[in-house]
């Protein structure tokens, strides 16, 4: 009889003790999964498995953000004494806009390795293990898209086998086929047994092919999303309001029309915003570079950031 | 793609039961199955008595799949291709030039937008004629009659003295002439249709070196894709897209330097803005904006998008004043 109470007050106890600290929590998980900090994305934490859509008009420096981004992660952490302070993992770039310039990314992986270098040279053999880590797929239409996708898990297995993880996943740009696929919606709209539009069934593929990834290769992935409808609405309102009222045209408030179905919207998980600097400082011709301007959107973080983008690489400006 | 019935016979796995199996998921061809969800599909075989056939034939789908796809180059491929394949093209048009760092690169589609008479054709008739002479050919899509021989017969003549030879044996000047070939489109179907010949042509003849086409010239796209942009459709820009899919596709797998031309149209607060929308933005590798002022002959090229060359660089060349 006393060993069942004491063993009733030992359950009731246990239960109200709880199975682990909240500080033994902490550190379990973030053994698992740790917080990374990615410059010039390095405002906010980052976990892999986390879903980043970098958005913004036609040209801001969204494609020079991923492969700065990229070379941050091909980059060791450490190499014949020089700390570059990188992920040393491999990238996989999708390239859906059939626009990458690979002599961009050698030319900032090969500043890059010059700065932190003593002697000023370029390390080959450091050059070609960073070149080979970093992997490149390119489709052109959205079943392409989606074939890779189906077959990333086996190639990525493959890959992993021969040592080499993939920890960061870019998508360049996730927008690429929204026109041709919602043209498509036409087409088969003429056979019965579709039941959902050709441009939600697509995106939903697309959602679950990735988020099926992520579960066995847990990745970071950023997908940049070019805008395809001009801002016609805000000068409309500005000439309305002109006579009334001072509208003081803030370019922060610009909207831009989100053209991605909700499937996608839901799936990201951080949101950014990049455009033009509005004020450009006076640049002499002999300088390559230009200014952008950062907004953090998901999460909301009031105080934009601004951006170079040099010969050497997109850096904060702070 | 193939609807599952065709690949019968070649992947046994995929017999009728199978099939069947998928039709009852409304699974017809590849597409279908690329857009259902992989993990119910197994579920839903799990649940059969032949799971195992038909969990094999999934497999065989999926490893279809993947050989139907390039594999997956890493950076060193990418820029031993680039090094070898991708080359510079000089144009002959120094404000090109000196902005581009030597000419057109292959595999890249490079968009040249200005206003009216701002040296747009001149550009692309000298990058035809420098080309050409130096032994590649060139395929002239020309939209508004201003393609015009007699301009590259002087452009060539005037920069190597090659003179226009007798009938009877044709000449150097006949020679570069006979590289350049030059296409006469009025609407966006018929460049369709001329590039999907060009495509096959590409893929099955193998041309001597010398004879290899090096550049595609479009002047100008924008005419073929303004009249069907308009009305409330996505087709409009669903062709648009399409069209620059195309160009970029036979530009890479060639290694063909594709050239087109865009017009300015208003823009905000009286200011022009280039022709075709946002969405096209997004498909030039590079854009280079041309101006001139009325009456001079001094032709301003300045970059408006480009991976590595900041935006506004700018420089300036003369235009070559022709009589003929």
């Amino acid at each position: 009889m006393n060993k069942k109470e004491d063993n009733e007050k030992g359950g009731v106890k246990g239960w109200i003790d709880g199975d682990e600290t909240a500080h033994y929590t902490l550190r379990r998980i973030s053994a698992l999964r740790s917080t990374l900090l990615v410059p010039p994305l390095h405002r906010v934490p980052l976990r892999l498995g986390n879903v980043i859509e970098i958005f913004g008009p036609s040209p801001s420096a969204k494609t020079q953000i991923l492969i700065q981004v990229a070379i941050n992660c091909v980059l060791p952490k450490e190499w014949n004494g020089v700390r570059y302070g990188g992920f040393d993992h491999s990238v996989l770039f999708l390239d859906l806009d059939c626009r990458f310039d690979i002599s961009r990314l050698s030319q900032m992986l090969t500043h890059r390795i010059m700065e932190g270098n003593a002697i000023g040279d370029c390390d080959k053999t450091l050059y070609d293990l960073c070149m080979q880590r970093f992997l490149y797929a390119r489709c052109s239409n959205s079943f392409e898209f989606l074939q890779t996708l189906k077959s990333l898990h086996y190639r990525l297995k493959r890959e992993k086998d021969h040592g080499v993880s993939v920890q960061l996943l870019l998508i360049d740009s996730i927008g690429a086929f929204h026109w041709v696929d919602r043209a498509s919606m036409f087409l088969s709209l003429k056979e019965h047994n579709r039941k959902k539009l050709f441009l939600q069934s697509v995106s939903e593929a697309v959602v679950q092919d990735i988020k099926k990834l992520l579960q066995v290769h847990p990745m970071l992935v950023i997908a940049t999303k070019s805008v395809i409808f001009g801002n016609t609405y805000s000068t409309a309102s500005e000439e309305v309001n002109g006579c009334s009222r001072n509208v003081t045209r803030s370019p922060q408030h610009t909207q831009y029309r989100e053209y991605m179905p909700s499937v996608w919207q839901s799936f990201v998980t951080h949101r950014i915003l990049l455009r033009r600097s509005d004020d450009q400082p006076v640049i002499s011709n002999s300088e390559n570079s230009s200014w952008y301007v950062l907004e953090w959107l998901l999460p909301r973080i009031g105080l934009p950031d601004k951006i170079i983008v040099k010969d050497n690489g997109v850096f904060v400006d702070s | 793609m193939a609807p599952l019935k065709s690949m019968e016979k070649e992947y046994p796995l995929i017999d009728s039961h199978f099939q069947s199996f998928c039709a009852s998921h409304a699974i017809f061809s590849l597409e279908d199955f690329l857009l259902y969800d992989l993990h119910s599909l197994i579920a839903s075989a799990d649940n059969h008595s032949s799971s195992i056939t038909f969990k094999q034939g999934i497999d065989q789908l999926l490893s279809v799949i993947d050989t139907q796809l390039p594999p997956l180059m890493n950076g060193l491929q990418l820029l031993e291709d680039a090094e070898c394949n991708k080359r510079l093209l000089p144009t002959g048009f120094k404000g090109i030039d000196a902005l581009l760092g030597g000419g057109l690169r292959a595999g890249q589609l490079t968009e040249l937008v200005g206003p009216s008479s701002s040296g747009k054709t001149q550009a692309c008739l000298t990058s035809a004629s420098t080309v050409a002479k130096n032994g590649g050919s060139v395929i002239y899509f020309d939209t508004g009659n201003s393609f015009s021989p007699q301009h590259i017969a002087h452009l060539v003549g005037q920069t190597s003295g090659y003179v226009i030879g007798n009938q009877a044996e044709p000449g150097p000047l006949q020679k570069v002439m006979e590289r350049i070939i030059c296409y006469s489109v009025f609407d966006i179907y018929q460049m369709f249709d001329v590039l999907q010949q060009l495509k096959i042509n590409l893929k099955s003849k193998i041309v001597e070196p010398d004879r290899r086409v090096q550049l595609l010239i479009v002047d100008s796209i924008s005419s073929l894709i303004t009249p069907i942009l308009g009305g409330s459709g996505p087709q409009g820009h669903a062709l648009m897209i399409s069209a620059g899919y195309l160009l970029k596709k036979l530009a890479d797998e060639h290694n063909i330097a594709v050239l087109v031309t865009n017009h300015m149209v208003a823009g905000e607060g009286g200011t022009s803005k280039p022709a075709l929308g946002e969405s096209w933005k997004s498909v030039p590798h590079i854009r280079l904006l041309l101006s001139r002022e009325y009456g001079s002959n001094v032709c301003n090229v300045s970059t408006l998008k480009h991976p590595s060359v900041a935006s506004d660089r700018a420089a300036k060349c003369v235009l070559c004043i022709c009589d003929c």
